[in-house]
């Protein structure tokens, strides 16, 4: 527990120290043209195909970092205790299961570039050639 | 009943080995510890006087796994403190999604009465302590049976229809004393619309009902050497029941107000006509969420069929009422409750959670209040 509070101080630090621009980021070979709302829908499990037909499998980063409250709030419109609450409601009526969650932006792209279903959010300073950035 | 425990078990004992020949088995669950102490020589929900958790307290795992892509099977193990914290399977179904849109499950379920039908136990999910008990204390929740799902959306509508059909079984306290009801054919509708910030939710469902209640039997043995035909009126069994409900909400995430209302009516029988409903509202500041709740429970709509009585001889028609009221009496009440609460998300998957609750009895007019604490809890 101590262990994951002193992980969480320092993610906590090591994001806030840079200031946090975040992107929403598919592979290069997704071609579907996404929206903020499509993107919403997407993490929070109601669109579960892309135009295209494809499958969603959207990325989430750890509950406690800052890129994902900042997510939450800003995408999702919502707190993440907020969005952690509806996941509740779906996964404990077997109505869905939340995103899978990693602990970094490399973790993210590294999913991200091998296998052109998946959609996450990195700080844009991560950005690679691996992944392709959603205007929205 | 037997019967119908060996179903379950059998559902239970599939769904445990389908997570044994799985590997990707997901588990999951949620704990409410929920203390509450009522001021000197009240009881409300079961609590009294000196501090309880076992009332509304309970501990719950989900196990779902896989079958393949397209079935899944899910089983809730669900230990209760009104039930001493025995564990029970109370949900075990298998689902199967037959298209994105639309799905069929099968096995034991939630019946989806109430807007938070589904995760009424999951304290997490909503911002009471409780959820409101004049709408939401019904003595049966699960169902045994098929539910049809179906969902989608156009533009910023979004919409869900669910059907389910299958028996309900569940024991109750009435006035203090057990009882069992059975409720046969049951056919369930319901809708969900969500637009922008509003939610709107309808529920109309049919059953044949059967009341077995011990302590009426006396009064009912009576009444039929006076008149079977009134006899069978006031009894429920097999006779037709209909329970319609509706909610709506409106939530800007800053704050929300939702009221939800329901209806009971079963004609053919002793139990009265009832109608209940709640308004909430609350602020979500940061990690508090303070609230405000107004329910109405109302189940004192006149003693029916006294008009039948006028047909007796004029002798008989004093004892004949007499029987007829006392049939329908212990059912009767009508009361009013306010509470005001805090929810505290004290990370995202703990909350804490306070509130004070006054029922007001409207029939003598009695006051019981209670203060309950509680921690919600999800993994």
């Amino acid at each position: 527990m101590l262990k994951k509070m002193l992980l969480t101080a320092t993610l906590l630090c090591a994001t806030s120290s840079v200031l946090a621009e975040l992107v929403v980021v598919v592979n290069p070979a997704n071609a579907n043209a996404l929206d903020s709302k499509t993107v919403q829908r997407i993490f929070l499990g109601k669109d579960k195909k892309f135009a295209d037909g494809n499958e969603t499998i959207a990325v989430n980063q750890a509950a406690a970092t800052e890129i994902r409250q900042n997510f939450d709030q800003e995408v999702l419109g919502r707190s993440s205790s907020q969005v952690s609450a509806y996941w509740s409601k779906l996964v404990f009526t077997g109505k869905g299961i939340p995103p899978k969650e990693v602990a970094t932006d490399a973790e993210v792209i590294d999913l991200v570039s091998r296998n052109p279903s998946v959609i996450g959010y990195i700080n844009k300073a991560s950005v690679t050639d691996a992944v392709k950035i959603v205007e929205m | 009943m037997i019967k119908l425990n060996k179903n379950l078990s059998v559902i239970a004992v599939a769904v445990l080995a389908t997570f044994q020949a799985q590997a990707d088995i997901r588990i999951n669950g949620f704990a409410n510890l929920t203390g509450g102490i009522t001021s000197s020589e009240d009881s409300l929900y079961d609590y009294d006087d000196n501090i309880g958790f076992a009332s509304q307290s309970l501990f719950a795992i989900q196990v779902s796994g896989d079958i393949n892509d397209k079935m899944t099977a899910t089983g809730q193990l669900v230990a209760r403190g009104s039930n001493d914290y025995s564990a029970d399977f109370e949900w075990a179904y298998i689902t199967y999604q037959t298209s994105d849109n639309t799905s069929v499950s099968a096995g034991r379920l939630r019946m989806p009465l109430f807007k938070y039908s589904a995760s009424l136990d999951v304290g997490y999910s909503y911002h009471w302590v409780v959820a409101p008990q004049s709408v939401y204390g019904v003595p049966f929740n699960n169902i045994d049976g098929v539910r049809f799902d179906y969902s989608g959306y156009t533009g910023d509508l979004e919409y869900s229809f669910q059907f389910t059909t299958g028996n309900i079984d569940s024991e109750f306290t009435l006035a203090g004393a057990s009882a069992a009801l059975v409720i046969d054919n049951v056919v369930a509708i319901t809708g969900d619309f969500a637009y922008k910030n509003w939610k709107f939710r309808g529920v109309y469902a049919t059953g044949k009902v059967n009341f077995d209640i011990p302590d009426l039997e006396p009064a009912f043995t009576q009444l039929s050497q006076l008149s079977a035909s009134l006899s069978d009126k006031l009894q429920a069994s097999d006779d037709s029941g209909i329970f319609y409900g509706g909610s709506i909400e409106y939530d800007v995430f800053d704050w929300f107000v939702a009221a939800e209302y329901t209806g009971v009516e079963i004609s053919d029988s002793f139990y009265p006509d009832e109608v209940n409903y709640y308004v909430t509202a609350g602020i979500r500041t940061g990690k508090w969420t303070p609230f405000i709740t107004y329910e109405k429970s109302d189940l004192n709509n006149g003693p029916k069929f006294l008009s039948e009585i006028s047909g007796f001889p004029a002798a008989f028609q004093p004892g004949v009422t007499q029987l007829v009221v006392a049939i329908q009496q212990p059912a009767v009440a009508e009361d009013n409750t306010i509470s005001v609460g805090v929810r505290y998300d004290l990370d995202t998957n703990v909350a804490l959670k306070a509130d004070i609750v006054k029922r007001t009895n409207d029939i003598n007019d009695k006051e019981d209040s209670l203060l309950r604490f509680a921690v919600n809890y999800v993994f």
